[in-house]
């Protein structure tokens, strides 16, 4: 029965036929899986370290009970990328060099008394990185103070709360993940379906269909089912790679991903049509495609955060659509928002949506 | 379905692009089981009036009724029941000829044998090929057989054989004689003579947009040697195309 219909419900057996076609094409698969997924993987095993993680170099000079519990506490708390077993000199290195925020650095008889030189440390700290040294000063000066509180309570003095500081570690990797996955539904929804119509227009595939009594919503019910689906896979794949081989904590909804991943497929198909509508042939819809795609890249902080670039650059880039579709996703993935509380991007994404749906309406020829 | 007695016919039919008069007003009509060729040079109107006979394209004036169905105000009831061979047909990539016949039956919301509709036409060993894989007939062939899903009652063919060698014109010039003989109308646009002395029942010769001589192609010709027309060497029984079947065989060559 549902065999049937596929076989012969026009747009059923067209919406099949269009999905095996691009299943069949190789290239298009690279270029929608295979590169962000290389992409990913390159910032997931290449670490850049540390985005707001807190490297701690630790020298102990006392080297007696208190210090050795101190360097214990710190490293249950695992907020900071810890490297103990170099010689001071070594240390201080790589301070110098900007591989560490901090060095501290335990005097001979910490804890062993009562006068100012037995309950000190000394805290060396990174200038370049502000934030990452105040925040590691505040931890460590936190887990001197329990110290100093449970003194009178030694049963307390092994406990310490989490930490007040915000301490998940957001890698490259985490702030990137999503920035990619936003990216390659843009890639997708404007060149698959930039090309490929501009390609079935130039050799005269459409015209084909026009001499059959087909109406054309069948056929573009077909186009834009195909990419909707291969835009939720590629969220699925690539949210997946991530969590499964790079250690991306998903905070957010798998399901709230997919719906912004379809709302955003959306916008970037209509733009592919209007795209494809305007241009004649492939050698017209290509730089076109690129000369939309390539500024979206880098200013809709995919690879980094626009609060990089100057004001007036900024001002432009925060409308762009890549740019509401990535600050979705990544507050989705990242920070775990609601749908509800993303209504600004998905606002963003809609009248972008409207807008391209027109132009490309506007714009549509068969021949 | 009702057969009407005339399967096409076109009255006073213009239709203009900017100053040419593509189609200068054309009257002629079809019957039905009738394999009718419009002959012509390049530019002379022949796809114009074509196109406007399958929906493809609208007239400025004049009427074109097909099937009893005028084809300017319901363009859709006239493709379900013809089949429209284009004169440069290309089908969907990385679909088999067997894929795409499926889908081609299906926007007529019909189910076909596709692997039977390429046995028709010779072509039922390529059934998982590509349709870029296939040589310039077996594509003739395969754009053939594609027009032939909805079983039409009318098949229009645009320059069927244009840029064939001459064993695949034959074979091509048989499944046209197959369709006449299964009671379908076809017609058929050339600029090769003895094709459309071969096949047609009837020919119009178009020129300039208009229709400049239409009758049944050997009384065209006596019409001709009536006004004392003689040819400047007397025909030989056989020419260089009969030496170069005789020599080359009638077999199709696709590889």
């Amino acid at each position: 029965m549902l065999r049937q219909l596929f076989q012969t419900n026009p747009t059923l057996s067209l919406t099949k036929a269009s999905m095996r076609i691009w299943f069949r094409d190789r290239q298009a698969i690279f270029w929608t899986f295979f590169l962000p997924l290389v992409l990913i993987s390159v910032f997931g095993l290449l670490d850049f370290g540390a985005f707001r993680t807190v490297d701690l170099g630790i020298v102990d000079r006392a080297n007696n009970d208190a210090s050795q519990k101190l360097i214990a506490d710190v490293r249950a708390l695992g907020t900071f990328d810890i490297s103990d077993d170099l010689s001071e000199e070594e240390e201080r290195e790589a301070l110098l060099d900007g591989d560490r925020n901090l060095l501290l650095i335990i005097e001979p008889g910490f804890g062993e008394g009562q006068s100012p030189a037995q309950r000190r440390v000394t805290v060396i700290y990174n200038q370049g990185e502000p934030q990452e040294s105040a925040a590691g000063q505040t931890i460590i000066q936190h887990l001197l103070d329990k110290i100093t509180f449970a003194e009178g309570n030694i049963s307390d003095r092994y406990k310490i709360d989490a930490s007040p500081v915000d301490s998940r570690n957001l890698r490259f990797i985490d702030f990137l993940m999503p920035g990619v996955v936003a990216m390659s539904i843009m890639q997708m929804g404007l060149f698959s379906v930039a090309f490929s119509f501009v390609q079935l227009k130039s050799r005269g595939v459409l015209r084909r269909l026009k001499a059959t009594p087909v109406l054309p919503a069948s056929f573009i019910f077909a186009q834009v089912f195909t990419r909707l689906t291969i835009s939720i896979l590629q969220t699925l794949v690539l949210v997946g790679l991530a969590v499964l081989a790079f250690d991306v904590h998903l905070e957010g909804n798998l399901g709230v991903m997919v719906l912004l991943a379809l709302l955003g497929g959306g916008v970037f198909i209509s733009m592919g049509f209007a795209v494809s509508g305007w241009a004649g042939t492939e050698d017209v819809a290509a730089p076109v495609a690129n000369a939309i795609a390539l500024p979206m890249m880098f200013l809709s902080g995919v690879f980094f955060p626009r609060d990089a670039m100057p004001e007036p650059l900024r001002a432009v880039a925060d409308f762009l659509p890549l740019s509401y579709l990535a600050d979705a996703l990544r507050n989705v993935a990242v920070d775990g928002a609601s749908l509800w509380s993303q209504w600004e991007n998905v606002l963003g994404l809609t009248v972008w949506l409207v807008v391209t749906f027109f132009i490309a309406v506007r714009l549509f020829r068969w021949e | 379905m009702i057969h009407h007695a005339e399967i096409i016919q076109v009255n006073d039919l213009r239709k203009s692009y900017g100053d040419l008069k593509a189609v200068d007003g054309v009257s002629f009509s079809v019957s039905a089981g009738e394999v009718f060729g419009i002959l012509g040079p390049n530019g002379a109107g022949k796809t114009t009036t074509v196109e406007i006979l399958e929906g493809m394209r609208a007239q400025d004036s004049g009427s074109a009724i097909v099937n009893g169905i005028d084809v300017q105000k319901d363009p859709r009831a006239v493709k379900k029941v013809i089949g429209i061979q284009l004169q440069s047909s290309a089908f969907f990539d990385r679909l088999s000829l067997t894929e795409i016949l499926d889908v081609m039956a299906s926007l007529y919301h019909r189910k076909i044998d596709a692997l039977e509709l390429l046995r028709e036409v010779e072509l039922d060993d390529r059934a998982g090929a590509l349709f870029k894989e296939l040589s310039g007939g077996q594509k003739q062939r395969f754009s053939v057989a594609s027009t032939l899903v909805n079983d039409p009652i009318l098949l229009f063919l645009d320059e069927p054989t244009t840029g064939l060698d001459p064993q695949a014109r034959r074979h091509m010039w048989a499944l046209v004689q197959r369709f006449k003989s299964e009671g379908r109308t076809v017609l058929l646009t050339t600029h090769y003579m003895e094709e459309a002395e071969e096949l047609c029942d009837r020919v119009a010769i178009m020129d300039h947009g208009k229709i400049v001589a239409m009758d049944r192609p050997a009384a065209l010709v006596d019409s001709l040697l009536s006004k004392g027309f003689k040819k400047e060497r007397t025909e030989k029984l056989a020419n260089l195309e009969d030496v170069f079947l005789d020599i080359t065989g009638r077999e199709l060559r696709d590889e």
